[in-house]
């Protein structure tokens, strides 16, 4: 069984701040991570791999060399391959040309997969939209948003159970199929410092767009159906009536009446 | 690419404090990009030599003025035995409405479903000049398959220049395959919608977790389609004059375009009041973690007839089910008013919470950004203050019911 | 130069100072005042201060001087001695004193130091200097400031001021006065080795600005203090020797000793830091560790394969025992999600926690010494969980901060039966080669006396936080008599009884365990000789 995990690495969101003088984002000291959905999407792959012996996982991500690191981590947390989709002709490529170019790796350095395991979002752009834009181009159902996923006795088919909003779902595809991973109840696990050794000797190859079979136009922004135009800073809010040292009691107070003066009860 | 007019650049470094990727630096007296750059054009806005500039491919204009009118993926959900219209709808119509009548075109409402669609009149009453009725039995149950396959050969048929989804679960499940399919710009999660001078589609959502906003535009392709955030647009209040339009539109739909079977569905939760849609929403934070205060919390959200909700660290701490997390990773809320105890207000949580009304704030730290959007904020100890107002509260009733 | 004069300043108007009066108020609305992370309750106190600054500092310091009524000084009250917790008068809280003064760069040392009122907090600090940002300095500075702050954020690498005591909320000027430590006191020492300079608001209400490296004990162990108008003190320093441990009890000294090192760690007693200059270190990336052995022994022996092993810079070294892992693995049970972490190997007897620099994109890692010496205890790398990202090191921070958590959680359950009942936690260090002798008392003592107790803590510098928990008042009592008998063996080991929690009003008992009498009357000296009057946190260090 091959498992293609698609992987991107953002920056650690909690860390950013935005300068309130220029409104802009301060990004020194901003780390790099894996997105923590891909960790759950590797987490399911590894699991999937344990009831299946012999399944091959290889994680892709697309970006600058830097990322990696994102790979580094996705071999430490059990993938036995990672794929580096890094070229300066990718720049500015939206979720749709993203997706375009990733479908293409996929297909280039794993045709036969049977499943793709992709993050349920990342948190820089938090679109959730590469994942169904892939399973749309390689022609594959999608389930989205699993926490609990399993194989079939003879390996063609996935059950996943997933959230919605109501509850859950567990829904059944055919393989191959593509899966979002959402948290659910899954502790992200934690390699052993052997498993971080080991991660560096493990093959970590690079794919730039001549390996791939598409064409100029269809990379990057070129490739790209959505333009940004501009980017500012959220509009602040209206100053706070903001109460310090007050005893219990007259802030239990303040806040009674404030309810009151606004009708909420 | 990007593109720097070296005679120009005076090397003042503004682009580099600006660019949210560390793609471009000053060096050697040069701005100098380099492969992180994701031409997201920031630097180009702030530049004062006009130094810099984005090259984008150009639009064919006639072939994308034939696309005309805004739609709306009326989602339905099942109530009462009926497929009824979710309340985003309302909230998309209100939106769609004013996008139309800039552009002078009209407004359309695409609901999807079984024989059990009701309610879909009141689309127009709310501001849709035509339904589109799609009926199928294999559209009792959202399927994505089934689903993308009917609204993809509608769109594809009616040629609309926008197409709007709310951006529910199954709609950003659903919106990003349907562009795939018709091969079409998508952006997800928008909180904000215009036409430009164009008549082109901005649109606006937060990245990097709510840090930035930024607007997006899709020149080459018809409809430009977006999903739409939740609880952040208003819906306008229905006028029963307005003409009502359905048309029924034949759907062929085979069983074998379903990929994927329903195995087991459980519904948690269904008792509750659902978050998005809460009035009064009380919202526990780590601060009230120990001591009873999460009971406090939970009294208090009874006593304002309103919900409980947690942040992400208390969900994260098994305190409180998933389903009850409020934030970018949760669900983004809109009520009238939230009151947020022992939440310090991280930006993910802020995102989720900003479009309510009113917003009262209980923490210890002065410095807590939840305080950045409260308009009542106190600096204390929740555990100290939540009896005492529950005590305050009770006082008030009993006052107002021996009246 | 062993000589030295305090300047006056010119005091505020007492009236001025903002304040709380009278017991009846406190006690219903300033309950938070009145405590500190000990849970010792203040039971008397008629004034709470909070000065804006120096001159209203010495304007509380005369007033109540002149009135009699003694000053308990408080910071963040993040100690666990009951140091800010006043047993009777006055309440003064630096809390408003909170301002960050300067961010320099000393060529001769190539350091860079920040400047800072006692109030700002460890966390506040640290967010400051690791994100290269001082808006204080960035707005309020003059040019020279804004120079330096931008030499300061131009300098590679990032920076940290290592002393950290696990409680980041604890204020600078806290820490300064209980001279603080913590884990990564293996590898940085404790906050006396970080402090570069304190102003100290003395007992006459004048400041004494004290540099490092300025002012030593004269070869007879004398410092002479002269006031504003040239009157000087005589402060003798006690000859006894520090023991070979990092330690919080009672005043420092040593010959030809620092005047800086004096006020450090001695618990408010002698004046009131508001102002101190510390030192900043450049940050490596680092990997934090934990790694399972089958036993306590086998715990033992990696703590000292490791600690033995040249050329493998280990920033903190921990310990969690075979009971407190028992204890931990039933809590993830309950609620996995509160610790973070995956299942706790079922083969894990102990653990030991360490951390070191780690680049994860480092061509050829070579980590053959740090293999080596995990082999040689008979463990494998392979047995371990790590993470170098700065979110997985925050799981393995909380997976520490989880245990005493949980033993809190335990011990407030069993109190709803006992209210007597808390636990018991020792705050003993003994030199390396005393390690085993230490562990082997504890172990023996505690499982003959049928106790519940378990260990974890700061294993690299052989100070274990046992931790007991009494199931009844008769356990309580056996625990308590065990306390003192381990105390008085540690100081037979050349240890300490307090290696950082300081005496504060807890531990004032165990002081005459580890000094003589005549050493205990040379510290009282110096108290009298700097504060004639007992103004300043009475009950602190000295049995009353």
């Amino acid at each position: 069984m091959n498992i293609v995990v698609c992987i991107k690495q953002v920056p650690e969101i909690s860390e950013v701040k935005v300068n309130p003088e220029t409104g802009t984002l301060v990004r020194e000291g901003v780390a790099s991570i894996l997105n923590p959905f891909c960790e759950y999407a590797l987490d399911h792959a590894v699991r999937l791999k344990q009831g299946a012996p012999g399944t091959t996982i290889t994680a892709v991500s697309m970006g600058p060399p830097q990322a990696r690191a994102a790979l580094l981590r996705a071999l430490e947390l059990g993938a036995d391959r990672g794929v580096l989709i890094s070229d300066r002709r990718f720049a500015g490529a939206d979720t749709w040309a993203t997706a375009l170019t990733l479908c293409a790796a996929v297909r280039a350095v794993q045709g036969d997969f049977d499943l793709i395991l992709v993050g349920k979002q990342a948190i820089d752009g938090d679109t959730a939209q590469v994942g169904p834009e892939m399973a749309e181009i390689l022609g594959i159902p999608q389930i989205m948003y699993g926490v609990q996923m399993e194989l079939s006795q003879n390996g063609k088919r996935i059950k996943v159970k997933r959230e919605s909003e109501s509850g859950y779902q567990v829904l059944e595809a055919r393989l191959p199929a593509l899966v979002s991973a959402s948290k659910g109840e899954t502790i992200r696990r934690l390699p052993s410092f052997a498993d971080i050794l080991a991660a560096r000797d493990k093959p970590l190859e690079t794919v730039t767009a001549d390996n791939l079979d598409l064409s100029e136009e269809q990379l990057g922004l070129q490739g790209s159906y959505t333009q940004v135009v501009k980017i500012f800073p959220p509009q602040a809010k209206k100053a706070c009536r903001r109460l310090e040292g007050l005893s219990s009691q007259q802030a239990g107070a303040e806040i009674a009446s404030f309810l009151r003066n606004g009708h909420f009860i | 690419m990007l593109k720097i007019d070296h005679d120009q650049c005076n090397a003042c470094g503004l682009c580099e404090k600006t660019c949210p990727f560390g793609a471009i630096a000053v060096k050697d007296d040069q701005a100098r990009s380099n492969e992180s750059c994701s031409l997201c054009g920031a630097c180009v806005n702030v530049c004062p030599q006009h130094a810099l500039s984005i090259q984008r491919k150009q639009a064919s204009a006639e072939e994308l003025a034939g696309y005309r009118g805004v739609f709306i993926w009326a989602e339905c959900e099942a109530r009462a035995g009926e497929l009824a219209p979710k309340r985003v709808v309302y909230e998309l119509l209100s939106q769609g409405q004013r996008l139309a009548d800039k552009l002078g075109q009209e407004l359309v409402a695409v609901a999807l479903g079984d024989g059990r669609l009701a309610g879909l009149e009141s689309l127009c009453a709310h501001g849709a000049d035509r339904v589109l009725r799609c009926e199928h039995e294999l559209l009792g149950q959202y399927s994505t398959d089934a689903f993308t396959s009917v609204l993809s050969a509608v769109i594809a048929g009616q040629k609309p220049a926008v197409l709007l989804y709310g951006a529910t679960p199954n709609g950003r499940e659903l919106a990003p395959r349907v562009a795939a399919r018709l091969r079409l710009g998508l952006t997800a999660d928008c909180t904000g919608l215009d036409i430009d001078d164009q008549g082109q589609l901005v649109q606006t959502r937060p990245a990097f977790g709510g840090n930035i906003m930024a607007s997006i535009i899709a020149p080459y392709s018809r409809p430009q389609t977006a999903t739409v955030r939740p609880n952040v647009f208003q819906a306008a209040p229905p006028d029963p004059a307005r003409p009502i339009k359905l048309e029924e539109v034949p759907v062929t739909l085979n069983k074998a375009v379903l990929r994927t079977k329903l195995v087991e569905e459980t519904v948690v939760d269904a008792e509750d009041e659902k978050l998005e849609s809460a009035k009064v929403i009380v919202t526990a934070g780590l601060g009230c973690r120990q001591d009873g205060c999460l009971e406090k919390a939970a009294e208090l959200a009874r006593a304002l007839g309103g919900v409980l909700a947690a942040s992400r660290p208390m969900v994260e701490a098994g305190l409180m089910p998933v389903t009850r997390q409020v934030g970018q990773s949760g669900t983004t809320v809109g009520p009238d008013l939230y009151i947020a105890v022992g939440v310090s207000g991280a930006i993910q949580h802020l995102v989720g919470m900003s479009s309510s009304k009113t917003v009262i704030a209980i923490n210890q730290d002065p410095e807590a950004p939840i305080f950045k959007l409260a308009d009542l904020g106190i600096v204390g100890d929740a555990r100290e203050i939540l009896p005492r107002l529950l005590e305050e509260l009770s006082k008030g009733k009993g006052a107002a019911d021996s009246d | 130069m062993f000589e030295i004069a305090s300047q006056a300043i010119t005091p505020a108007g007492f009236e001025d100072v903002a304040r709380v009066e009278g017991w009846p108020v406190i006690n219903d609305q300033y309950q938070a005042y009145l405590r500190d992370e000990s849970k010792l309750t203040s039971e008397a106190c008629d004034y709470i201060f909070f000065p804006r600054d120096e001159a209203e500092v010495a304007a509380v310091v005369l007033e109540m001087a002149r009135r009699g009524v003694p000053l308990t000084v408080a910071g963040a009250r993040t100690g666990l001695s009951g140091g800010s917790v006043p047993l009777r008068g006055a309440l003064l809280s630096l809390e408003r004193l909170n301002a960050v003064e300067a961010l320099y760069y000393v060529p001769h040392v190539e350091e860079w130091r920040v400047r800072a009122q006692s109030a700002v907090t460890l966390r506040d600090l640290n967010g400051m200097v690791l994100n290269k940002r001082f808006p204080e300095l960035a707005r309020g500075g003059d040019q020279a400031d804004r120079a330096e702050l931008a030499r300061f954020q131009a300098a590679p690498g990032d920076f940290f001021y290592p002393p950290d005591p696990t409680e980041m909320s604890a204020s600078l000027g806290g820490t300064v006065a209980t001279n603080a430590s913590g884990a990564r006191t293996y590898r940085f020492g404790d906050t006396r080795d970080w402090v570069r300079g304190i102003r100290v608001i003395l007992a006459n209400g004048e400041v004494l600005d004290i540099p490092r490296g300025k002012y030593f004990a004269s070869a007879n162990g004398r410092f002479t203090i002269f006031d504003s108008q040239g009157r000087g003190r005589q402060v003798r320093v006690p000859d006894y020797a520090m023991p070979r441990t990092k330690s919080t009890s009672g005043f420092f000294a040593a010959p030809h000793m620092d005047l800086i090192d004096l006020f450090i760690g001695a618990e408010g007693m002698l004046g009131i830091i508001t102002t101190v200059v510390v030192a900043l270190c450049p940050r490596e990336p680092k990997c934090s560790v934990v790694q399972f052995t089958a036993d306590d022994e086998q715990a033992l022996d990696l703590v000292e394969s490791l600690r033995s092993q040249d050329g493998l810079p280990l920033d903190f070294l921990e310990f969690y025992s075979q009971k407190a892992i028992d204890l931990l693995r039933r809590r993830q049970a309950e609620e996995p999600a509160a610790m973070g972490m995956p299942p706790i190997p079922a083969q894990a007897g102990a653990a030991v926690f360490f951390e070191f620099a780690f680049d994860p994109l480092a061509a050829r890692p070579d980590f053959s010494l740090l293999s080596q010496a995990v082999e040689r205890a008979g463990l494998s790398l392979a047995q371990s969980w790590a993470g170098y990202e700065l979110r997985e090191m925050a799981r393995f921070k909380n997976f520490r901060h989880l245990l005493p958590e949980t033993v809190n959680h335990l011990i407030a359950e069993r109190k709803r039966l006992y209210p007597g009942l808390h636990k018991l936690g020792t705050d003993l260090a003994v030199p390396d080669d005393k390690l085993r002798p230490m562990w082997n008392v504890y172990q023996e003592a505690l499982d003959q006396a049928g106790l519940e107790w378990l260990a974890f803590g700061h294993v690299g510098n052989n100070h274990l936080h046992i931790n007991l928990l009494p199931r009844d008042m008769e356990d309580m009592q056996r625990g308590l008599e065990l306390y003192s008998r381990f105390a008085a063996q540690a100081v037979a080991f050349g240890g300490t009884v307090s290696a950082e929690h300081g005496i504060g009003k807890l531990k004032t008992k165990f002081l005459p365990e580890m000094y003589t009498p005549a050493q205990i009357a040379q510290m009282k000296a110096v108290k009298q000789a700097l504060d004639p009057q007992g103004l300043f946190n009475p009950g602190n260090i000295f049995l009353s």
